[in-house]
């Protein structure tokens, strides 16, 4: 296969977030404003021109508000006409005068009214769109829709047959970036098209039972890599956000051409297929300007960015669809549940730093190349977990999957003298000397085998005070078995009678933020090869145990329904649990072992449900 | 002193943007000049255009133009 697929997505949006400036300070607020509503329109049929003039079809995301817009209805039947572009739907754009007046309510998120609200917005929304339009439509949208909502969607509107259903790792760090004021908290999911669980949508279906009917799209293909240490709505297929963090010189923004030919790259790790996801809303092309931006850089990056997905059509390297186009080709070419890959490279700051991501219906697993190829972020899949959101739910606002390993929110290597806090690394030993292999800086390959995923991780010197060796080691991901294989090989040593300890570790604990959550009741075991188990329930007391020759050592974090093994594969290996306490609030895993020259431990990292 | 207003260029905070946080400056006509409501940061124009360009210094890249054939040869590197 050899397909990378475009959806360019434009919305009229006629009270836009960003654009209705009746709000600003010294002015009252007043919706739908005549000059709003035309202005908005007017970069609708600029968006629409752009990307006609470059030969492509577009999906128009029909808002609330411009179902009641005439002149935007008549626009959209012309296009869909002329062009075959699609008309679509969308909960975006939802405020405007008559929800104002049907709803009583300023919400602006669909993902973020209560239940009965979401049903009833649904069916009146959708209702419209067919009274206008004569049929219903068969995509739709927001930055969030939970599995609670796209079940209910399915139930009672079974042609929709794909979604916006997240923005991909719209979390804390865009909180912050937005000054605490944008509330689209929902980390976790995958970062190109996939099909989510009925339990979930963050998590990649099981199976057909699983399947929630739909196939999810991410608002906006984002750098893997930037968007690690950053907020991503600086570094995504969206030439204003690109200019949002300052990531130009006048009209000039290769990066975003870098962005897109990336992904194309993408198809190396995805059996030939990479997905591209334009998204741009009228409110970051105003003819007020965004932020330092006048309008001559938002239009001319608009059109720069469409002319080369126009150029690159011509040229055959990618093919253009609709929103429901696109999802019955992944119906039909895309396995249900992955896994999907990523072999990211740095293209912005002018390092050779990579990141390697992996999903299936199990886990979504980051691995930092710079940190030695240590896990920074595990997102358990395996649990899924239902994890409604919005008013009257416990979570609200909060639509994140839960991590089990954030080493950026929740410390991570060494950083204080508490010791490592989240992260998934190993540490070899040498007499009284430590080194944690996440210091070591290295790359990554990729590979494939049957049934699995690999990273080679290029082998990483250590050098203690008299002894200099090499550890390479290798990542296999059996796919959706929820299991890893890590092997860590001793390849090279300026002794070679030389022996070393390896300590392959895991840190975790559980949350979706940068703060902590309870660990008490976590279980945490170490299962002796007589079968015999030693386990204690988390009660932030600094206990430990350890034994020589174990079968296994696992956790049980209740809070998210998951448990997390490391499972020897090599003999005779030693194994341990530490409980952690408040000021170090992880739980430790570990399997040990020690290897001379070209010995090796393999250990199996496995994620799943817990009962 | 009246209030302060968006300036003619709605620029963000030069101290904020450092620490990944986008707010807005005020301007005050008066004084001819820029400060932020949210930390301690106040300035010229001129200055907040020098820290902008201090601010893009670390997207080493920022103006490399990376094809699908260079990306795939870090791949081989």
């Amino acid at each position: 296969m050899d397909k990378f697929i475009l959806n360019v997505i434009h919305r009229p949006e006629l009270v836009p977030e960003y654009i209705d400036t009746s709000a600003q300070e010294g002015q009252t607020e007043e919706v739908s404003k005549k000059e709003v509503v035309s202005e908005s329109l007017d970069i609708f049929r600029l968006q629409q021109n752009i990307a006609h003039q470059n030969g492509l079809r577009t999906t128009i995301q029909m808002t609330y508000s411009s179902l009641f817009n005439d002149e935007c209805i008549e626009m959209a039947k012309q296009y869909h006409q002329e062009f075959g572009d699609e008309i679509g739907h969308t909960f975006l754009g939802l405020n405007c005068k008559e929800f104002r007046d049907k709803y009583h309510s300023k919400e602006l998120a669909m993902w973020l009214f209560p239940m009965d609200l979401k049903q009833k917005i649904v069916v009146d929304s959708f209702e419209l769109f067919k009274d206008v339009f004569g049929f219903y439509p068969t995509s739709t949208g927001s930055y969030f829709l939970d599995a609670e909502l796209i079940n209910f969607i399915k139930e009672k509107y079974p042609m929709i047959k794909t979604a916006i259903a997240t923005c991909f790792e719209e979390g804390p760090k865009i909180f912050r970036h937005t000054n605490s004021s944008w509330y689209t908290l929902m980390d976790g999911s995958p970062w190109t098209a996939w099909i989510p669980s009925k339990k979930n949508t963050h998590a990649i279906a099981e199976n057909e039972d699983d399947d929630i009917g739909i196939v999810a799209l991410p608002h906006l293909s984002r750098d893997l890599l930037a968007i690690m240490d950053n907020a991503g709505d600086m570094f995504g297929t969206h030439p204003q956000n690109i200019i949002r963090g300052l990531i130009y010189e006048d009209d000039r923004l290769p990066y975003m051409y870098n962005l897109v030919d990336q992904y194309q790259v993408m198809k190396k790790f995805n059996k030939g297929f990479s997905y591209n996801l334009a998204y741009v809303g009228p409110g970051w092309m105003g003819k007020g300007g965004r932020w330092e931006a006048p309008y001559r850089i938002l239009k001319k990056s608009y059109e720069d960015f469409i002319a080369y997905y126009g150029h690159l059509k011509s040229e055959g390297k990618i093919q253009d669809m609709t929103m429901t186009e696109f999802a019955d080709w992944f119906r039909g070419n895309q396995p249900r549940s992955g896994p999907l890959v990523g072999l990211w490279k740095d293209l912005l700051y002018g390092t050779k730093n990579q990141a390697f991501w992996y999903a299936d219906s199990k886990f979504r697993v980051q691995i930092d190349l710079k940190q030695g190829g240590a896990i920074t972020d595990l997102r358990p899949y395996a649990s899924k977990l239902t994890r409604p959101c919005g008013a009257g739910t416990k979570a609200n606002q909060d639509a994140s999957y839960p991590y089990i390993v954030h080493s950026r929110y929740r410390a991570g290597a060494f950083t204080h003298y508490a010791g490592e806090g989240a992260i998934k690394s190993c540490k070899v030993r040498h007499g009284a000397e430590e080194v944690d292999v996440s210091a070591c800086r290295t790359t990554g390959a990729y590979d494939e085998g049957e049934g699995c995923r690999i990273l080679n991780i290029r082998p990483v010197e250590i050098e203690f005070a008299n002894l200099t060796i090499k550890l390479a080691t290798t990542y296999t991901f059996k796919e959706n078995t929820g299991e890893i294989l890590i092997s860590r090989k001793f390849i090279e040593s300026s002794d070679p009678n030389a022996k070393i300890e390896i300590d392959e570790f895991l840190a975790s604990c559980w949350g979706t933020t940068e703060y902590p959550e309870d660990l008490t009741g976590c279980v945490l075991s170490v299962i002796e090869k007589d079968g015999s188990r030693n386990e204690l329930s988390y009660e932030y007391r600094c206990r430990e145990y350890a034994a020589d020759n174990i079968q296994s050592v696992e956790a049980v974090i209740p809070h998210v329904q998951t448990k997390v093994s490391l499972i020897p594969q090599s003999p005779k290996c030693g194994g341990y649990y530490e409980e952690g306490y408040s000021f170090a609030p992880n739980l430790k895993l570990g399997v040990v072992k020690t290897i001379g020259l070209n010995e090796e431990l393999v250990t199996c990292l496995k994620v799943e449900q817990a009962k | 002193m009246s209030q302060g207003r968006a300036g003619k260029i709605n620029y963000r905070c030069p101290n904020c943007l450092f620490r990944d946080i986008d707010f807005d400056l005020l301007y005050d006509k008066e004084e001819n000049q820029y400060y932020c409501r949210r930390c301690n940061w106040e300035g010229m124009e001129e200055e907040i255009l020098f820290q902008y360009a201090a601010y893009k210094r670390k997207y080493k890249d920022m103006l490399k133009r990376y094809t699908v054939e260079d990306i795939l040869a870090k791949d081989e590197e």
